[in-house]
Parts: structure tokens; C-alpha cells; sequence
């Protein structure tokens, strides 16, 4: 089968084993505490309810305020600064949930802005974090070169590194000033920022959300604003460097693909003698097929396939000779 | 300033002014009803504290019964359909947070779980996109064909429109089951719909919520998960083909900038005179194509290098001539490449092709815009300017 098909089947099987990993040790770590917390507070509301006198009625009457009642808790939501980290958590799909359009006229419009924000931001995410990435590489060959190191080439291992360490650092700077001013603890603020960069956002913390935050300490919410969207380019920049290149690689192939045919068109054109000494040279190519399937190369094509033709492996070493030569010549 | 510090810029200036324009028309949209809202809500308690005789003390260790009791309505959580539910959410970053962790264990795990889980779900929605835009492209070639119309070639534009509509037509079929199974209104429907393949996941509308339907109703959670993972490989497929190719732009041109600087560096090195291929045309373009020529020049004999050097030759002068944007089908392009040039790498094969293309068309026709048009810096990195916006469009349209 086709290279690519291969690689889009076992990722879908992948992405299913690891769905179902995933369900089994949450439900291992959560239903047991569900359970108990659940019981715990139903014994609650039956006391109180007794307490109380409520009624079934009453008490559904008392549980729908609150529910409606529970965005208003923490301030006004919808004055300009409440919609801008609203607009925010859109186009970045973070999507908290913490406000959501009430009116039939804001979800419309929420829609499409969407439509144009959501691309917009992560074309933009992406051309900041390849400045990002280019930039740090270029500090790290100046440093490289003033500490005198012999190979002062920064080698892909060196960007993923510094990649990796910024996210950490990022989340720790973002935990401890959450912590700081959200009264969360170190571990819930880390949680927190982890769940908003990685635009999960489930809203079960929230930030600018005590009381009157949003319309009162400016600096505080210009503060969240400029983390969450800084935020969002350094882990845009570690994807640019790492991801980037594997959503491509279907793509990358099937051009591959099609030139070679479209050369192969040619070629059986132009000579059809000739073909004797080729498919004798072709039998040993062909036995250097199956690596890389799910790894790019550096320029973003695989050289690889699993069904080679005779022609095929002419046509590629042909072109690897020439490659090989143009190296020599001008790099 | 390099071009992909301009774009940058010009993407953030953008952003801001798109996240500005949204708050003032969202504040516009929903203040008002928010205010009316809080106001009868504030009323309505004051009544409810009076009826019932309740304190303040009271009703608020009500509200935090009532609050946290409010997972606990939807049904058990956190059981296998529930976690796997939960787990969709995490990889693909909806995040709706009906249900979230409330063990530090299960934030951990879920913080682990989403570091490997997010790029194999990004990886994953763009190869089977990309799988569907290749039959898509397939199905619709083969139309084309049996219809018998002139040109088989399916264009990007029937891609986009064929892309769009199956969106449209995923979220509408999406509203009409949802709306059906949750009692919710068509637009509502269509609104969660919408909110959960964009994957921003608000979690004011989430399905299988109603009912205990994650323990009572099987096949509508097996339907559920599967919608959710069919249309975000939908909506993955029309992003693989509209906006992904945006999101490489500035690694493209720096890979290019870098072939260029390696290229200038070498034949710098290398050979000294000037190889001038001037045309009489061209009088007003000397410096930049004799600079151009420099570049070209500089390596030694053999019919190879000197096939080439003529190839580079030719596209140098064509675009010290005319910086005008010319599609070109990149078939008719492969036609007239000589075998010796590799293919595999990317840039510098659309820059040869063009080449080819541009001498072939100069002999027989001509330049076909003004000459005018030619900037008057003369350095290769601007003449090769105008060819790399050239290239990038054709490139887009040759992706096809």
C-alpha cells in the first residue's frame, strides 16, 4: 500500500489505543473519588433541604438561580475588558467558558469570528514562533562562537532543548505569578497555565475571575492578556520546530509521488532502449526501502517507498546523482 | 526589512486589531442582556431569601452545594465512557471542562496525557485530511472526466468550495442529530456544533449530558464520539488545504534565503569575471543582471554545470527583465527540465523550472509586461525578490 496510507491508518489506530489508555487510567484516578465526593454532597442537600422545609419544586427553583446566577459571581463579563479575554479564549480556542454568549446575535457573531480569527491567530502563532526559533538559533551560534566550541553549528538537539526548557520556564513564571495573585496554590496555578497554552482550557480555573478584577486591577488583566498570548508563541514556537514538519509530510510525499510520475511519462517517451542495464542496477536500490515512514527528512520529503518500480529506482538514482553533484558544486 | 519580519509584524498588528474590533462588538452584542440578567437575578434571590427565611450565610452555603453538585446532575463522569469522553477532549484540545480532574493525580496524568496526546492528534487530523483532499481531488478529476468537460484539472478553487461545503454540510448534520437527541434548538445545536470542531469547546452546550445518557445510551455515545472525530477530521482536511501551507511560509523563506546566501558564498569564492548575458531589451537592467551573473558564473566545465549555469543565467536575466507574476501548468514545466536536476529539493527546483519555462517563452514571445516594472536597486536578492513571490504563488497553485 501507499506509503501514506500506511502512515494515516497506523496514526488512526495509535490515536485509539491511546484514547482508550487514557479512559481506563482516568476513570482508575477519577471514579472513586467522583463516587465519594458525590455521595458526600447529596448528603449535604438532603440535610438542608430538610433543614429548610424546600420542597422538590423549591429546591429546583433555588438550584436553577444559582446555576444562571454563577458567571454573574465574578463580575461583569461582557464590559470591554471582560470581552477581549473573551475574544481571546475564541480565536485562540482556548474557549474557558467561564462567559459565553447569552444573546442568539453573540453566538452568531462568535461564529464567525471564529471563522477568520481562528486561522488568522495560528498563521500568526506560527510566523512568530519561526522568528522566535531563527532568532534563539542565531544567539546560540554567537554563543557558541564566543565560548570557543569547536562544532558551532546548532544542531537540531540544541534548538529542541532550548525549545523545551522556554516551555517549562514559561509555565513556572506563569504558575507562580497566578498563584501569587489567583490565592491558588503553585501546583493548581501550573495547571492552570498547562491547560491554557495548550488551548484545552476547561474553565474549571479561570483567571480574572475574583471579584471585580476585570474592571479594576488593569495591570493585573494586562498582565494575563500579554502571558496567555506570549504564552501561546513560545509553545507555537516549540511546535514550529518540532510538529510542523509532520503535518506536512503526506502532502510532501504526494508531490514526490507526482513528479516521479510525471517524469516516468517522460522518460519512458525519451528511451525506450536502454532499459536492460538499468533494471540490473535497479534490483540492488530496491532493497533499501521501508525506513523512515513516519520520520520527514530535513527538507521535508521522505526518500523512501514501498513500492518501487524498476523505473522508479532509475529515476531515483539518477536524481540522487544529480543531487549528489550539485551538493559538491555549490554547498 | 527581510520579508518575514514583515509578515510577522504585520500578523500581530492584525491580530490585535481583530481581538479590539471583537471585544467592542461582543460588549455591544451581550452587555445589556447581562446587565437585565443580573439584575432580575439579584431580585429573584432576594425573594427566595425571603421566602425560605434564609440568611446570607445560608444561601451561599446553598450555592456551593448547588455548584459543586453540578457535574454530579449530567451522571457518573468518570466511568469508562465518561473518561474516554473527557480523554477526546484533552487531545483534541476542545476542553468543554463538564468534567475536569478534581484528584492531583489526575491533573498530573492529565497534563502528561496531553504532551504526547496533542501532537499525535495534530499529526494525526492532518494525514487523514490530507487523505481525504487526495480522493476528493480523485473523485472530482473522474467527474470531470465522465461529464466530458474541456479541462479535467481539478483547481484549487473547486477544492475549497467542495471543502466548504462538506463543513457546512458536517455541522448542519451534526445540529440535526444533536438538536434531536439533546432537545436542544437547530441553531443551538448548530452552535455546539460549531464550538466543538473549531475545538474551542466553551462547555455551555456539551452532549450526553442530559439523562445519564453516558451509562443509559450506547449508541448515542458511540455516535457522538464519532462525530466529534469525523468533523474535526473534516475541518482538519479543509484547514490541511487552505491554511496550512500559510502556516510554512517564513520556514520556506528562510530556507530559500539560505540556499541563496550559500550559493552568493561560493561562487564568490570561486571564479572573478563577470558573465553579462545582457539583451538588448534589457539596457536599463545591467548592474542587477551582471550581479545575477556573478552568482551564475564561477564553476568549472562539463556539459552539466554549464546546462545550468545557463538555466540560472536565464532566470536571472528574465527577472532583472520583468518582474511580472506568469502562471505557468507546472506539467507543461516538468516537460522541459533537463534530467540532471534533482527534484527533491523543493525550492531551488521551482526556481530551475522557471527558468526553463520563462527563456523558453523569451525566445518566442517576448516579455509580456512592461519594463517599467523593474526596481531600480540592482542587487540579486531584490531581483530574486520578485521571483520568490512568483514562486511562492506558483507553488501554492502547483500544490494542488
Amino acid at each position: 500500500m501507499k506509503k501514506q496510507n500506511v502512515r494515516t491508518l497506523s496514526l488512526i489506530l495509535c490515536m485509539f489505543s491511546y484514547l482508550l489508555v487514557g479512559a481506563a487510567v482516568f476513570d482508575t484516578l477519577e471514579s472513586e473519588s467522583e463516587n465519594s465526593r458525590r455521595r458526600v454532597l447529596e448528603q449535604k442537600r438532603n440535610e438542608m433541604k430538610k433543614k429548610y422545609r424546600f420542597s422538590e419544586d423549591d429546591y429546583r427553583e433555588i438550584e436553577r438561580v444559582v446555576l444562571q446566577a454563577e458567571p454573574h459571581r465574578a463580575g461583569r463579563q461582557w464590559k470591554f475588558a471582560g470581552s477581549f479575554y473573551f475574544a481571546i479564549t475564541v480565536i485562540t480556542t482556548i474557549g474557558y467558558g467561564h462567559a459565553a454568549p447569552g444573546t442568539d446575535a453573540g453566538k452568531v457573531f462568535c461564529m464567525f469570528y471564529a471563522v477568520l480569527g481562528i486561522p488568522l491567530t495560528l498563521v500568526m502563532f506560527q510566523s512568530l514562533g519561526e522568528r522566535m526559533n531563527t532568532f534563539v538559533r542565531y544567539l546560540l551560534h554567537k554563543m557558541k562562537q564566543c565560548l570557543g566550541c569547536r562544532c558551532t553549528e546548532v544542531s537540531m538537539e540544541n534548538m529542541v532543548l532550548v525549545g523545551f526548557l522556554s516551555c517549562i520556564g514559561t509555565l513556572c513564571v506563569g504558575a507562580a505569578a497566578f498563584s501569587h495573585f489567583e490565592g491558588w496554590s503553585f501546583f493548581h496555578a501550573y495547571y492552570y497555565c498547562f491547560i491554557t497554552l495548550t488551548t484545552i482550557g476547561f474553565g474549571d480555573f479561570v483567571a480574572l475571575q475574583k471579584k471585580e478584577d476585570l474592571q479594576e486591577k488593569t495591570p493585573y488583566v494586562a498582565f494575563s492578556f500579554m502571558y496567555i498570548l506570549v504564552g501561546l508563541t513560545v509553545i507555537g514556537a516549540f511546535l514550529n520546530l518540532v510538529v510542523l514538519r509532520f503535518l506536512t509530510m503526506n502532502t510532501e510525499d504526494e508531490r514526490r509521488d507526482a513528479q516521479e510520475r510525471a517524469s516516468l511519462k517522460r522518460d519512458r517517451g525519451e528511451q525506450s532502449r536502454g532499459s536492460h542495464r538499468e533494471r540490473n542496477r535497479s534490483n540492488a536500490v530496491h532493497s533499501r526501502s521501508h525506513s523512515t515512514l513516519l520520520l520527514p527528512m530535513e527538507e521535508g520529503t521522505s526518500r523512501t517507498n514501498l513500492i518501487a518500480s524498476p523505473a522508479e529506482d532509475q529515476l531515483r538514482q539518477r536524481i540522487e546523482m544529480g543531487k549528489r553533484w550539485l551538493k559538491k558544486k555549490y554547498i | 526589512m527581510k520579508r518575514q519580519n514583515v509578515r510577522t509584524l504585520a500578523l500581530i498588528i492584525c491580530t490585535f486589531t481583530y481581538l479590539i474590533v471583537g471585544a467592542a462588538i461582543f460588549d455591544a452584542l451581550e452587555s445589556r442582556k447581562e446587565t437585565t440578567q443580573r439584575r432580575e437575578l439579584h431580585l429573584r434571590k432576594a425573594e427566595l431569601l425571603k421566602t425560605f427565611n434564609l440568611s446570607t450565610e445560608d444561601f451561599d452555603e446553598l450555592e456551593n452545594v448547588v455548584l459543586e453538585l453540578k457535574p454530579h446532575k449530567a451522571g457518573m463522569q468518570w466511568k469508562f465512557a465518561g473518561s474516554f469522553y473527557f480523554a477526546i477532549t484533552v487531545i483534541t484540545t476542545i476542553g468543554y471542562g463538564h468534567a475536569a480532574p478534581s484528584t492531583d493525580g489526575g491533573k498530573v496524568f492529565c497534563m502528561l496525557y496531553a504532551v504526547l496526546g496533542i501532537p499525535l492528534t495534530l499529526v494525526m487530523f492532518q494525514s487523514v485530511g490530507e487523505r481525504i483532499n487526495t480522493f476528493v481531488r480523485y473523485l472530482l478529476h473522474r467527474l470531470k472526466k465522465c461529464l466530458g468537460m474541456r479541462r479535467t484539472e481539478v483547481s484549487m478553487v473547486n477544492m475549497v468550495i467542495i471543502g466548504f461545503i462538506s463543513c457546512m454540510s458536517t455541522l448542519c448534520l451534526g445540529a440535526l442529530a444533536f438538536s434531536h437527541f439533546e432537545g436542544w434548538s437547530f441553531f443551538h445545536a448548530y452552535y455546539y456544533c460549531f464550538i466543538t470542531l473549531t475545538t474551542i469547546g466553551f462547555g455551555d452546550y456539551v452532549a450526553l449530558q442530559n439523562e445519564h445518557a453516558l451509562q443509559n445510551k450506547p449508541e448515542y455515545v458511540v455516535f457522538s464520539f464519532i462525530y466529534i472525530l469525523t468533523g474535526l477530521a473534516v475541518i482538519g482536511a479543509f484547514l490541511n488545504l487552505a491554511v496550512l501551507r500559510f502556516m510554512t511560509m517564513n520556514a520556506e523563506d528562510e530556507k530559500r534565503d539560505a540556499e541563496q546566501r550559500a550559493l552568493l558564498a561560493h561562487n564568490g569564492q570561486a571564479g572573478g569575471h563577470i558573465h553579462c548575458s545582457v539583451d538588448q531589451a534589457s539596457s536599463s537592467s545591467t548592474p542587477s543582471v551582471c550581479g545575477g551573473g556573478t552568482a551564475v558564473e564561477g564553476s568549472g566545465g562539463g556539459s552539466g554545470s554549464r546546462g545550468l549555469r545557463n538555466v540560472y543565467s536565464e532566470v536571472l536575466h528574465f527577472q532583472s527583465m520583468c518582474s511580472c507574476l506568469w502562471y505557468k501548468s507546472r506539467e507543461k514545466l516538468q516537460y522541459s527540465i533537463p534530467m540532471i536536476i534533482p527534484r527533491d529539493l523543493s525550492t531551488s527546483d521551482t526556481y530551475m523550472e522557471q527558468g526553463e519555462a520563462f527563456s523558453n517563452t523569451l525566445h518566442s514571445n517576448g516579455c509580456v509586461c512592461s519594463m517599467q516594472r523593474h526596481s531600480g536597486i540592482s542587487s540579486v536578492s531584490t531581483g530574486l525578490h520578485s521571483i520568490n513571490t512568483y514562486r511562492r504563488l506558483k507553488k501554492r497553485r502547483s500544490s494542488i
